[in-house]
């Protein structure tokens, strides 16, 4: 809570601060003295909720406690609402007031090591969307974007605006679902077993004009696959060929098409193999060194819906095609993770290592913000000389004026060895 | 003239940033003349800052990370004491954000 001192000085800087604006609230055509009147209100109110402002104040009591809504001038002792300390930034009025938004990180983005110069230069606040604005000039800037999503009240915004690249993530999830539905009409027109003629009608229609359909083969298959596009035509016009067990096909069906499976095979389509059977018999052309993701995809079944992948025609990949249309959603899913197929990359291990970071997660707590005169060192004895400042300590505040501050602090560093001690 | 945004991150900055903020969104404040409220801001709160007499702090504690760049100092110090005529407080980590005086007057 604030000393009576501290919350004078407070509301005597938030009426310096209105008078000063008033001019431009006023005069060319600015919102009005109405607009401002609520500006005061509202911070007034946020203040006394924060308990840096004590007590009902007086020139205001009457127009701000109106201005303000429904809280009393003693919010002070509003003790119902437990302050807490460790969110800094967050007054308690956002969380009594307004649902706590899901992108309720507590103004990390300020904290974390800027030292970003608020230079003079810099007061020159870049208008909304540029980033680079100093310290507690990020945040601010970044709220005139007007965030797009939620209650525009919530404060927490903060993030959500400069999270405002994040949502188009969110598309993400929803990928699969074009990718579902597209692969059902064409499995369902053919019988389950015939793999490669469904598909082969896939591509057809896809060419047709379906055009999520290409991309969605094109997605499970990858493009190694998409050569197949050329095949369908062909291959359609000699039939199919039964694919599921080499073995066992006719072999009177494969006399009457071996041209047609030259045909496929020169088209370099591996999956055309099919047939072991055939294979033994019509000379192959080896395809093109298969992608990496042919290897990948082969080595699950699920990606093997058209028996494709194997350069071993022999083998035969006879996956159900009700196991393919289980399986699209997880082609979906996993491809986005087939950068590392074993593990992830393990990139976010050292956040946890970064003291740095841990530090200033810490910060959710205590802050001193003050200009320095002197920053000196001896050894591992560092001496500061800060004015003007604010601390923020236990949920108070403390203001402090030039001359008046004196920091001696002491590092860690053993003298005889220079260890770091952290 | 030049400010120091530093002030803007803290209590009184912050629900000053959150007022504005939330009447931008409603529509009711334009985002310039928000920015030249936070302008003020700082103006007003350096100088309330001069005039204010406090007595001295002092702070002592363990340095756990100190960073020099562009001109702000940032400190974070770990098991801190701080004294001040209201009394002692302790607290497990604290940081110190100090920008360089000399920026002000130049």
């Amino acid at each position: 809570m604030a000393s009576s001192t501290t919350s004078n000085v407070y509301i005597h800087v938030i009426e310096d601060v209105i008078n000063k604006v008033r001019d431009e609230f006023i005069n060319n055509g600015g919102p009005g003295e109405g607009v401002l009147n609520e500006l005061q209100g509202l911070w007034e109110l946020k203040m006394m909720q924060a308990g840096a402002i004590l007590g009902p104040i007086d020139r205001s009591a009457t127009q701000k406690s109106g201005a303000g809504g429904p809280i009393t001038p003693n919010p002070v002792h509003d003790l119902n609402v437990p302050y807490e300390g460790t969110e800094e930034y967050e007054t308690p009025t956002a969380d009594l007031l307004f649902p706590p938004t899901p992108l309720q990180t507590p103004m990390q983005t300020p904290l974390p090591g800027s030292a970003q110069t608020p230079l003079p230069g810099m007061a020159q606040t870049p208008l909304p969307g540029t980033a680079p604005t100093p310290l507690p000039g990020t945040d601010s800037s970044s709220l005139y974007n007007i965030p797009t999503g939620g209650t525009p009240i919530t404060p927490n915004e903060y993030t959500s605006t400069n999270e405002n690249g994040v949502p188009e993530v969110k598309a993400g999830p929803g990928r699969p679902s074009p990718y579902m539905q597209p692969p059902s009409p064409w499995i369902n027109q053919r019988p389950p077993l015939d793999v490669n003629v469904a598909y082969v009608e896939g591509r057809e229609e896809g060419e047709r004009g379906a055009p999520h359909q290409p991309t969605t083969q094109d997605f499970f298959m990858s493009s190694g696959k998409r050569k197949r596009d050329d095949l369908p035509p062909q291959y359609r016009a000699g039939g199919y060929i039964p694919q599921q067990d080499g073995a066992g096909d006719n072999l009177s069906e494969e006399d009457n098409r071996p041209e047609d499976l030259k045909m496929v095979q020169e088209g370099n389509q591996q999956m055309f193999v099919q047939v072991g059977t055939m294979s033994s018999r019509i000379p192959q052309l080896d395809g093109p060194i298969p992608d990496p993701y042919d290897d990948v995809l082969s080595t699950p079944n699920i990606y093997n819906y058209q028996g494709v992948v194997n350069e071993d025609y022999n083998i035969v990949n006879t996956p159900m095609p009700n196991e393919m249309q289980a399986a699209t959603p997880a082609p979906v899913q996993n491809d986005t993770g087939d950068d590392d197929d074993d593990e992830p990359l393990n990139e976010d291990d050292d956040d946890d290592l970064d003291d740095v970071d841990q530090g200033e997660d810490l910060n959710t707590t205590h802050l001193v913000l003050a200009q320095f005169d002197k920053v000196t060192r001896t050894k591992s004895r560092w001496k500061c000389t800060l004015k003007d400042g604010i601390m923020h300590i236990n949920n108070k505040d403390i203001l402090f004026n030039k001359k008046s501050v004196t920091i001696v602090w002491l590092m860690g560093i053993s003298q005889a060895t220079g260890e770091f001690d952290f | 003239m030049a400010t120091f945004e530093l002030y803007r991150r803290s209590t009184i900055g912050m629900c000053l940033t959150e007022t504005l903020d939330q009447m931008v969104s409603g529509g009711i404040l334009s985002p310039e003349l928000a920015i030249q409220v936070l302008i003020q801001f700082d103006k007003s709160m350096t100088e309330a800052l001069e005039s204010e007499v406090k007595s001295k702090v002092s702070v002592k504690g363990h340095l756990h990370t100190y960073r020099f760049c562009d001109n702000v100092w940032t400190f974070i110090l770990q098991n801190a004491q701080l004294k001040s005529e209201e009394g002692q407080e302790t607290v497990d980590s604290v940081k110190i954000v100090a920008c360089d005086s000399k920026l002000l007057t130049q």
